[in-house]
């Protein structure tokens, strides 16, 4: 690579670095500012930090739970999906059945649609079922988008395997089950991994199923932050300071992955 | 103990037989060679034998019992593959472990079965590495000690040499021979090389098209091979043949002319290429032949002559060829005692 690409190149992931980063910067000074600094006319990059966000909203408006609800969803939601999809995904890999590749994209076009469309249908799906305003509620709905996409990658992780490893492992003395359980979902780990991660942030990140499901309860904390838009104006402060809470776990896990993460982007995507 | 394949056919889901009708019985003990060239159902029966595949129609009989439907967990059965499908995430060790871990072994007998196992291959200074670490000698050692070492009375090899280099099968092969004669156990090896097939087996099963062509000794299988196929297929190079026609004892077949012990009418003669010899082309039964190629593979030479069109005919001999040079015309015989005959319609070997 010679040199003039190459500062080239720094020069275009520098602008779209600050690009990305600026509004989440301005965010974390957001929840640590005051409310006449928030409001100013003049934005600054100097203030006098507070704390007080925090408390505000996670103490005195009783937020705290709503992390547990957004943990509870999306853990429930990434292991339903994977204990579901990943036996779909390596039967996908695996076996040779009629209309096999019909029903493989089948699981893609449930993500076709867009997510609003069946907003309603959902919502009296789970009323029938009396689920609504359930944690529950929104871990099956999750589950309904994060399948496909358990199915789609974790297909092209299998398929890495040499299936002699499955037979190697059944003349060993395993059933066909064990074999998938106890040889090749270790030797998948890292795919599982990071097809689990993802499937944690887009739960942690969805809005609209979680809005229209749960109003109380089971609110996860993407649904809390309108609930401080009041008739009395919006709480700055303290939705920047949900906001960042709310991303937390998403750096800190895609900082622990982010190997795998892409490659196991590329291959689900390639290999599929 | 026997090994019975009765009537056993494969088809594949795409219409393929890869086995038509299989008829096949071995004993314990014994080292058999299923060999064919590719698409022959070699690897289709062995597949079968092990359980990994179900036959289309027919019966697989370990003992006289019916294993057909057994899954291969409760077979009995070793087996080495291919590309050797050891488990990256484990070490050499629990690789070799891993058929007793299944089992349940206590830890101490573990250890004792997979040193024992891993001192008779010659492995016991890696068990601690990853199969990543191992070179492709070493892990084809290792899926041997794997597939050995819960001492199953069948061990089945597909291919397991065909992944080594030249120098390496070789020495492997010696290995395979020194642990059949060592231990007390049935060895099916799948091979599409009939060198190997000859220096291991104490039976080979030649298969063509899904079909047993000859099952018999090495050594039958090549004085006397079933077929045209066998004949061309075992020997390296292979046997000639010679298309022609039998009038009063006389074969004529291109340049050919020889004394043969054959009723009259179209007949493929065969003749192995070590087996003609130099002669003056004076003498009576001697052939004139124009070398077309010559090739030193010291200590040996073939040389590959034109005969009127039809296939070329090879010799192979250790005589001192220095003097012939192609294009030259050189007197050969056809020994009475090492000629072969076939069909020349079905191949089929005649008397």
């Amino acid at each position: 690579m010679n040199r003039s690409y190459k500062t080239l190149a720094i020069g275009v992931l520098a602008c779209v670095l600050v690009l990305a980063l600026t509004p989440y910067v301005w965010m974390l000074l957001t929840s640590f500012k005051g409310r006449l600094d928030i409001l100013s006319p003049q934005p600054t990059w100097f203030f006098t930090p507070t704390l007080s966000n925090y408390p505000a909203v996670f103490i005195d408006k009783e937020y705290l739970p709503l992390v547990y609800n957004s943990l509870a969803i999306s853990l429930g939601s990434t292991a339903l999906s994977i204990l579901i999809g990943a036996p779909a995904a390596y039967v996908f890999a695996r076996t040779d059945f009629a209309g096999k590749e019909d029903l493989f994209f089948f699981f893609l076009t449930t993500r076709m649609a867009p997510p609003v469309s069946i907003a309603v249908p959902l919502f009296l799906f789970f009323t029938t079922l009396g689920l609504t305003d359930t944690i529950y509620a929104v871990v099956i709905a999750h589950t309904s988008f994060n399948l496909s996409l358990v199915v789609w990658m974790m297909r092209g992780f299998f398929a890495e395997i040499p299936k002699e490893i499955d037979e190697a492992a059944m003349m060993d003395g395993r059933s066909k089950f064990g074999a998938f359980v106890r040889v090749i979902v270790p030797l998948a780990a890292p795919g599982l991994a990071a097809t689990a991660v993802l499937c944690f942030i887009l739960s942690w990140n969805e809005f609209l199923y979680a809005f229209i499901l749960v109003a109380f309860e089971g609110r996860p904390l993407t649904v809390g932050i309108p609930g401080l838009i009041t008739p009395h104006g919006t709480l700055w402060g303290q939705v920047a300071a949900v906001a960042v809470v709310a991303t937390l776990p998403i750096l800190v896990f895609t900082f622990l992955v982010q190997k795998h993460l892409v490659r196991g982007l590329t291959f689900g995507a390639v290999k599929g | 103990m026997t090994v019975s394949f009765r009537q056993v056919t494969k088809r594949f889901a795409d219409g393929t037989t890869a086995l038509d009708q299989l008829d096949l019985d071995f004993e314990l003990g014994e080292f058999v060679v299923l060999l064919g060239p590719s698409g022959s159902g070699k690897t289709t029966a062995c597949r079968l034998l092990a359980g990994l595949e179900t036959p289309t129609s027919g019966r697989i009989e370990i003992d006289g019992k019916d294993v057909t439907e057994v899954p291969p967990r409760f077979r009995g059965i070793g087996m080495v593959f291919q590309n050797y499908a050891l488990y990256s995430h484990k070490s050499v060790f629990e690789n070799i472990a891993y058929p007793l871990r299944i089992r349940k072994l206590p830890a101490s007998e573990i250890e004792s079965q997979v040193k024992a196992v891993a001192g008779l291959l010659r492995i016991g200074d890696y068990l601690h590495r990853k199969p990543a670490q191992l070179s492709g000698g070493q892990a084809q050692r290792v899926a041997v000690a794997r597939a050995l070492v819960w001492e199953p009375a069948i061990c089945l090899m597909d291919e397991p040499l065909s992944n080594l280099d030249a120098l390496l099968r070789l020495h492997m092969r010696t290995e395979l021979n020194r642990l059949h004669r060592k231990l007390d156990k049935t060895f099916v090896f799948v091979t599409h090389d009939q060198e190997e097939a000859m220096t291991l087996a104490t039976r080979i099963a030649v298969l063509k098209d899904g079909r047993l062509v000859q099952f018999d000794e090495p050594r039958a299988i090549y004085r006397r091979p079933a077929n045209r196929f066998v004949a061309e297929f075992m020997g390296r190079p292979a046997m000639n043949t010679i298309d022609g026609k039998v009038e009063g004892g006389v074969f004529r077949g291109g340049a050919i002319v020889c004394a043969v012990d054959c009723p009259d009418g179209p007949v493929t003669l065969g003749i192995r290429p070590e087996q003609i010899e130099f002669a003056d082309a004076a003498a009576p039964g001697a052939v004139q032949l124009t070398v077309d190629v010559k090739e030193a593979i010291e200590p040996d030479t073939l040389l590959i002559f034109q005969n009127n069109g039809g296939a070329a005919v090879t010799l192979r001999t250790q005589k001192n060829c220095d003097v012939i040079e192609p294009g030259q015309p050189v007197g050969l015989s056809f020994p009475k005692d090492a000629l072969h005959y076939f069909d020349a319609a079905t191949g089929l070997r005649l008397a």
